[in-house]
């Protein structure tokens, strides 16, 4: 295992060179977060030495969340936002995993004439962007009147096709076809196969289409920002954090002039900062199953 | 539980009766049963896929409502002429396809060579490096973007020292300068996908058997021309695979100019995308069937990618076995 090699030129170029990647990626990160903790006048007068490492405090912390979540015509707008994110996101990911897991295994164990018609749309949605079909879900939502309300959020964001894609996976290695043989040998039905058998080992596709499906979610920004622009209330975070930018005495002097709260940088930095909070948790929740379902989540990347 | 299921069916087996309608019978009980267990998600492909596609047909063949002459009704293809002729149409695209030019090979580059070099590096160096490349994925949409401002504004960038060397003071002029944005948005969009991508053709690569690495090495082959001549070719699918998703992502670019635009104090071209384009016909003028129009040409174009991406990449058709 361990072989002791030598540094050889080859090796001592490669190892340099990943290295120095690896600090291209991390050193904006860490200044980013740094910048989250630190206080305007800090980041003005350029203190703090490298990346601002020496201006970081817990107090400046207080001062922002105070003008984050101090902004809004009553302030709590902030809050509101990561509320509404939470519902539309989690909805979604419900409804994802409801739908997903008995097509999956439909799709994966059931035959049926209009099995490989359902897998190739499945498929071709999955691999679209799906930003393309977001002006013609807004005409839709328009038309019935819902614009601005968080519930066909939620409902177009559980139509999930790469859940049903790795439920479909799930069944495919997990469920032998004599399992289903047997089962209905025994006088069940194809649904109460599902139901019996399918689901009780269905643990790790749960985990994986939830995780999958709330991250998509919680980071989407052009279907919020089409449907519930128009409802300063009922948006969600990420386009929360535009408005927040938009408000910006860096970037917008009239408009911030009218403001009673300030965001400069370390503020903008926090509530991104705050934003990524749950997807953290999120991901710390699933990382067991993910690094076992590593093989079938990386199809999509 | 197994054992018991497998003795009940060998009981029961051999019990006589007509091969073929038991097989129609079934057939049909199993076709029911699909479509009940398939139904919540065919109703979620309606309302999140199918119905939005119709309605967006319906729409771009009707006529807009104006001030003078408020009627709606079919217009035929006028909204696919309102847009085919709009003054930003061709620019869209163009800036798509110069923004492509740049970011597609150097995330391919980008990609696969750290893959290569994650590969060529066994043990915990390797992994370890192929996580911190994945962190900045994390970073999605939204947080990327704020970050990049974080980077692109001189005033406090931990880069303030390069945008003062090549003259530039202000986020404005970092990101409006001419010809600059296709680079800013290479930058912007490399960072955050290049890491996932990395993983994926990793995956790739722990596929190739040891044996066919070690004769290379025995007959002499050194890193490079194991990775050259070897892993190379063996990786093409998942390469192909990599390209053509990018290929797709570039279409639908939104976020990314639609809030640098924002930043620079409206310093960039308001509709730099034809995705911006179709946002700024729904919202902006509020001619619904040009919006429809507009979504429909790029479902088109992304349609055909997807399609390849299914049929070229052995997704479809593999689990026949």
């Amino acid at each position: 295992m361990t072989r002791i090699e030598s540094w050889s030129p080859g090796r001592l170029a490669r190892v340099v060179s990943m290295l120095f990647v690896a600090a291209i990626f991390l050193v904006p990160i860490a200044g980013f977060v740094a910048m989250a903790f630190r206080s305007n006048d800090g980041v003005e007068n350029g203190s703090g030495g490298f990346l601002g490492l020496g201006d970081i405090a817990w107090s400046n912390v207080r001062y922002s969340w105070s003008q984050v979540n101090g902004f809004g015509p009553e302030g709590g707008l902030f809050t509101r936002w990561l509320t509404n994110s939470l519902v539309v996101a989690a909805g979604g990911a419900i409804l994802a995993v409801v739908a997903a897991l008995p097509a999956g295994y439909a799709m994966a164990r059931l035959r049926f004439r209009a099995r490989r018609a359902v897998l190739l749309i499945t498929l071709v949605t999955m691999v679209m962007p799906n930003t393309v079909l977001v002006i013609p879900l807004f005409l839709e939502v328009n038309a019935v009147g819902a614009v601005g309300e968080l519930w066909p959020v939620a409902l177009i964001m559980g139509f999930f096709p790469f859940g049903v894609y790795l439920s479909y996976i799930h069944y495919l290695t997990t469920m032998p076809k004599e399992l289903v043989e047997a089962a209905r040998l025994d006088g069940l039905g194809e649904v109460s196969v599902f139901w019996w058998i399918g689901l009780r080992i269905s643990k790790q596709v749960v985990v994986l289409v939830a995780f999958f499906a709330f991250v998509a979610n919680w980071t989407n920004f052009f279907l919020p920002l089409a449907l519930l622009s128009s409802n300063q209330k009922n948006q969600t975070v990420s386009i929360g954090l535009q408005q927040l930018i938009g408000a910006s005495p860096l970037f917008n002097p009239t408009v911030a002039a009218g403001l009673d709260v300030k965001l400069y940088m370390p503020q903008l930095a926090l509530a991104t900062f705050i934003s990524m909070l749950p997807l953290l948790a999120v991901f710390l929740g699933a990382q067991r199953f993910l690094i076992r379902g590593e093989t079938v989540g990386a199809v999509k990347g | 539980m197994t054992t018991a299921t497998v003795d009940k069916r060998s009981t029961s087996v051999p019990v006589p009766k007509p091969q073929r309608s038991r097989a129609k019978a079934s057939r049909s009980s199993e076709t029911r049963g699909a479509w009940i267990l398939l139904s919540p998600y065919v109703v979620l492909l309606l309302i999140g896929g199918i119905v939005p596609v119709g309605y967006a047909i319906k729409t771009a063949l009707e006529k807009p409502p104006t001030p003078l002459d408020p009627s709606t009704g079919f217009g035929g293809v006028a909204s696919f002429k309102t847009v085919f002729t709009d003054y930003r149409f061709v620019d869209t695209f163009q800036n798509v396809l110069a923004t492509l030019v740049i970011w597609l090979p150097i995330m391919m580059v980008g990609i696969v060579g750290l893959a290569l070099l994650i590969h060529a590096s066994p043990g915990r160096f390797g992994s370890a490096m192929r996580f911190v490349y994945y962190i900045p994925g994390a970073l999605a949409g939204i947080a990327n973007f704020v970050l990049w401002v974080y980077l692109l504004n001189p005033g406090q960038s931990p880069i303030e020292g390069f945008w003062h060397a090549i003259g530039v003071d202000t986020i404005k002029q970092a990101v409006a300068a001419p010809g600059q944005l296709p680079f800013i948005l290479t930058a912007m969009m490399f960072f955050q996908g290049v890491g996932s991508w990395i993983v994926v053709v990793n995956g790739g690569l722990n596929g190739i058997s040891e044996d066919v690495l070690e004769a290379a090495a025995l007959d002499g082959a050194n890193a490079w021309q194991l990775a050259w001549h070897v892993k190379l070719p063996i990786i093409r699918p998942w390469i192909g695979y990599a390209a053509l998703m990018n290929l797709a992502y570039g279409f639908q670019l939104f976020l990314e100019p639609q809030l640098l635009d924002q930043v620079a104090s409206n310093a960039l071209p308001d509709q730099w995308t034809p995705t911006q384009l179709g946002y700024a016909f729904a919202f902006s003028n509020y001619n619904f069937p040009a919006a429809a129009a507009m979504s429909l040409i790029l479902l088109v174009i992304t349609l055909g990618i997807g399609l390849l991406i299914v049929f070229r990449s052995g997704l479809f058709g593999k689990e026949d076995n």
